[in-house]
């Protein structure tokens, strides 16, 4: 196989235009949302329907050539990152709704639909997708699969796995299936699950099934400021045992707040305040007029400075805008952040908050704190500076001991954002040899040539670093 | 000037109509940041990558998604202007021609009116450097040429507080009736209109194309206009100029001698809805008109404006029917229809799908739009009236019983 052959072949699929080879346009997929590394892909291509998918990856295969499917580019652990000089297969281009089935309440997506689109395109008819990470403005249903994404409000609905009916999955082999189904039965072999949530490991997915829902007869959005940021991982905590599960129970720590409000969606918190809380509840009238009127009370045995509750729809949108564009307004605090997504028990909350401040002062890293508290998913964001080699370093070391600490409360590594390049050493700390070897086998099984995504989330060896192949660039 | 806030978070990448029509990375908005960060490292961006930094809108889409409000738009438009390259040059000469002089307007309008000849188009496509292939196929969408206006029967108010109409260059060429329709609206809501004669074009067509040059002396006399006129809002019915003339501000420096003058008029510059819904029209019953609003990119994107428009028009009795995506851009963009026809044809044909069926009009504030919505319907055979929000308001004003 030489190298113009297998090109060749891909623009006869996909036609000469859609098939990138200038090494600039190369240069800008090399990294995603987490700018550690990047790599540098030895094409990328950007087939138009699913026919010419699935003719891609037939082709891919037959020539051996590895490659990486990507969507919107916003992950966070680096798993669009193109390793081995893999192919990108960019499906931005697949980006349309085929059809809504209302009598099974399924939406057939192809995989570049963004997120918050599918909810819109349901809205006039009273429906939506559940899921909603904070990305959703751009980011993708394929990307949400390969996540198995959450958001604020996967706290009472689920991640995007429990969202999922059908999947048309192609193999790295080139042959296609339909995993899972449009009626409601539990499958002795879940394989469905199993391509959720695997990272591009397995395969590409080539048509999403979706599971939609009527949105919430009413909805009840409460604001909770506190001087203290533990007094409000207290609330969060004292919330979920009086047994309420809101549809979304976010908080923000000053640093956090001091970024989105210097950002395009100022709520204009009041001076000093140290933490925001975003409490929502969702569902039929009467219910969330009783877990309102709940929550109300529960907070009121806390020192808290102000409680709102949202008037209209625009300032319930105000205020989840100002909450969900907090990671791309940490630009103007400062040139880069790393941004870690660990799990720990709920109850866990203050004190790891309190350890997390600890790591950042030992480091000398600022670090601001935005996460989903209802479900114990943590989102540090370590600001640094990218020119500056020292503090990248001191950065990565905050960033694992951080992850160390929440694996030592019981935690995980990764909540919604994957391992990816990331954290395949954190994953050895987090699961034993046997498991991550059984991983290995269900890899081999689907693709044998290790073409899906290479190099990635399952390390080799006792660390991955060693493995780490020459073409990626450690940034600094 | 390359901007160091942007974290490679991708939240404009939807947001992007250039993402959206070709998929690829550097066609978005994190893309061409990207770009202009190798390009000021000193990496060879070559010609591919300044063809995707030069096919931004500057449709400022981007920059309402970014949490960091990185001025993607503006960061592009400097580039052009700095490294001297962008297909829009390639207009500099006819813009500064026809429209930044009275005579050079006069000439425009009467080019306009002849262009609706078959023989007078032909007889154009023979000077291409005059007059790109594309204007030929927007000619379609110009208005019907009607007589003069009738005066409305509006009372207009004596002593109301003064309101200059800015006209425009394109505007008032194209459609001069709809300034004049933007006169009459304001004295019924009771302004003290002024329409000095010696305000020019707000230089924004001359100054996206890279003529830095002309635009001083355009701006001076705009001044004078405004200083002339004695008032406290300059009513704009142009999108485009509204937005560009908001930031004037930005262009020159603080120590410049007529820096204080521009600030001031910067500042006392609104886009004609947002004048109108200031100083109220009265209510109307509903009149049984369905229409759709599109967004103009330099409207809603560059100042805010979506709700005024939107008032107005239910107020004075229309029902309003939202169509999908109503601000993305329509392709337009000043000249880019004329630099770059063929990702402004797909745009305009994705914002005529979006355009519902069943309406009696296509609603909008700036010109340029205006002229690529009709001629996009007119392409695929639609006959949906576009027209400008002020047209539609003066239309169920006029003759219709209200009290002041």
């Amino acid at each position: 196989m030489s190298d113009s052959n297998w090109k060749k072949g891909l623009r006869e699929i996909v036609g000469a235009g859609q098939l990138l080879e200038d090494p600039i346009l190369l240069d800008s997929y090399g990294t995603d949302g987490y700018t550690l590394e990047k790599a540098r892909p030895s094409a990328v291509v950007l087939p138009a329907d699913r026919e010419q998918l699935h003719a891609v990856v037939s082709h891919l295969y037959r020539e051996r050539v590895p490659y990486v499917a990507r969507g919107a580019g916003t992950s966070l652990s680096g798993g669009a990152i193109p390793l081995d000089g893999a192919v990108v297969v960019h499906l931005s281009r697949m980006h349309q709704i085929r059809s809504i089935d209302w009598y099974n309440r399924v939406a057939y997506c192809e995989p570049g639909v963004v997120n918050r689109k599918l909810s819109e395109a349901l809205a006039p008819f009273g429906y939506y997708y559940a899921p909603d990470p904070s990305s959703q403005q751009a980011c993708t249903l394929g990307g949400n699969v390969a996540e198995n994404s959450g958001g604020p409000h996967c706290l009472k609905f689920g991640v995007t796995l429990n969202h999922i009916k059908q999947l048309e999955v192609v193999w790295p082999n080139g042959d296609v299936e339909l995993l899972g189904s449009l009626a409601d039965f539990a499958e002795s072999v879940d394989v469905k699950s199993l391509m959720v949530g695997s990272e591009g490991m397995l395969g590409i997915v080539s048509g999403i099934w979706a599971r939609i829902v009527e949105l919430p007869q009413s909805r009840a959005t409460t604001m909770v400021l506190f001087d203290d940021v533990q007094e409000a991982s207290q609330a969060v905590s004292a919330i979920i045992a009086a047994g309420v599960i809101p549809a979304a129970l976010e908080l923000m720590d000053p640093l956090a707040i001091e970024a989105v409000e210097r950002g395009v969606y100022r709520v204009g918190y009041p001076p000093g305040v140290a933490a925001v809380l975003l409490v929502e509840v969702d569902g039929p009238a009467p219910e969330v007029k009783e877990e309102q009127s709940l929550i109300t009370h529960l907070l009121g045995k806390f020192p808290t400075r102000d409680i709102r509750i949202a008037r209209s729809a625009a300032e319930r949108e105000l205020w989840w805008a100002n909450r969900k564009t907090a990671f791309g307004a940490m630009g103007l605090l400062a040139p880069r952040y790393y941004v870690q997504d660990g799990v720990i028990p709920r109850s866990q909350l203050p004190s790891a908050l309190r350890k997390i401040g600890e790591i950042g002062e030992h480091y000398d890293i600022r670090i601001a704190n935005v996460f989903h508290a209802g479900d114990g998913n943590l989102h540090p964001l370590l600001l640094y500076d990218d020119k500056d080699a020292h503090m990248v370093q001191r950065v990565r070391q905050a960033g694992s001991e951080i992850l160390r600490m929440c694996l030592a409360l019981g935690g995980s590594i990764t909540g919604e954002h994957g391992v990816g390049l990331e954290k395949m050493e954190e994953l050895t700390w987090q699961m034993s040899p046997a498991v991550i070897q059984a991983q290995w086998a269900l890899k081999n099984a689907c693709d044998p040539e290790g073409l899906a995504n290479p190099k990635k989330v399952l390390p080799v060896g006792s660390t991955c670093l060693a493995e780490l192949s020459s073409d990626v660039t450690r940034v600094k | 000037m390359i901007n160091e806030s942007c974290v490679h978070c991708g939240l404009c990448l939807s947001s992007c109509p250039t993402y959206l029509v070709t998929g690829v990375e550097t066609e978005s908005p994190r893309g061409r940041v990207w770009l202009l960060a190798q390009y000021s490292s000193g990496i060879n961006i070559g010609e591919t990558g300044l063809n995707h930094l030069d096919d931004c809108l500057d449709c400022r889409a981007c920059e309402e998604a970014c949490p960091a409000h990185i001025p993607v738009g503006h960061m592009v438009n400097q580039f052009r202007i700095a490294s001297q390259t962008g297909a829009a040059r390639s207009v500099v000469k006819p813009l500064r021609y026809f429209l930044a002089s009275r005579r050079g307007r006069r000439r425009f309008k009467r080019l306009l009116n002849w262009s609706r000849y078959r023989l007078v188009q032909r007889a154009m496509s023979w000077f291409p450097e005059w007059i790109p292939p594309d204007a030929l196929s927007l000619a379609s969408g110009l208005p019907e040429k009607t007589g003069e206006v009738a005066r409305p029967a509006m009372v207009p108010v004596k002593d109301g507080r003064n309101v200059m109409l800015f006209r425009g260059c394109v505007m008032e060429a194209v459609y001069g009736e709809t300034n004049q329709k933007a006169y009459d609206l304001l004295q019924m809501a009771g302004a003290r209109v002024v329409n000095p004669e010696s305000q020019t074009c707000c230089g924004a067509l001359l100054y996206h194309s890279g003529d830095t040059q002309a635009l001083r002396d355009l701006v001076l006399e705009n001044l004078t206009a405004f200083d002339e006129s004695a008032s406290g809002d300059v009513a704009v019915t142009s999108g485009g100029c509204s937005a560009f003339m908001k930031e004037y501000g930005d262009l020159f420096s603080p120590e410049d001698p007529i820096y204080a003058r521009v600030v001031r008029f910067a500042a006392a510059v609104k886009d004609i809805s947002d004048v109108l819904v200031q100083l109220g029209l009265p209510s109307l019953p509903v009149n049984g008109r369905r229409i759709s609003m599109h967004d103009a990119c330099h409207l809603a994107h560059a100042q805010g404006i979506r709700q005024s428009p939107r008032k107005l028009l239910q107020g004075a009795g229309y029902a309003l029917v939202e169509m999908p995506d109503a601000d993305r851009c329509c392709g337009a963009a000043g000249t880019y229809n004329l630099t770059h026809p063929e990702m402004a044809r797909t745009l305009q044909a994705y914002k005529v799908s979006d355009i519902p069926q069943d309406i009696d009009a296509v609603a909008l504030g700036n010109p340029g739009c205006q002229l690529q919505i009709a001629a996009g319907l007119n392409r695929q055979g639609r006959e949906v009236p576009v027209r400008h929000t002020v047209d539609l308001l003066w239309e169920a004003y006029q003759g219709a019983k209200y009290e002041r």
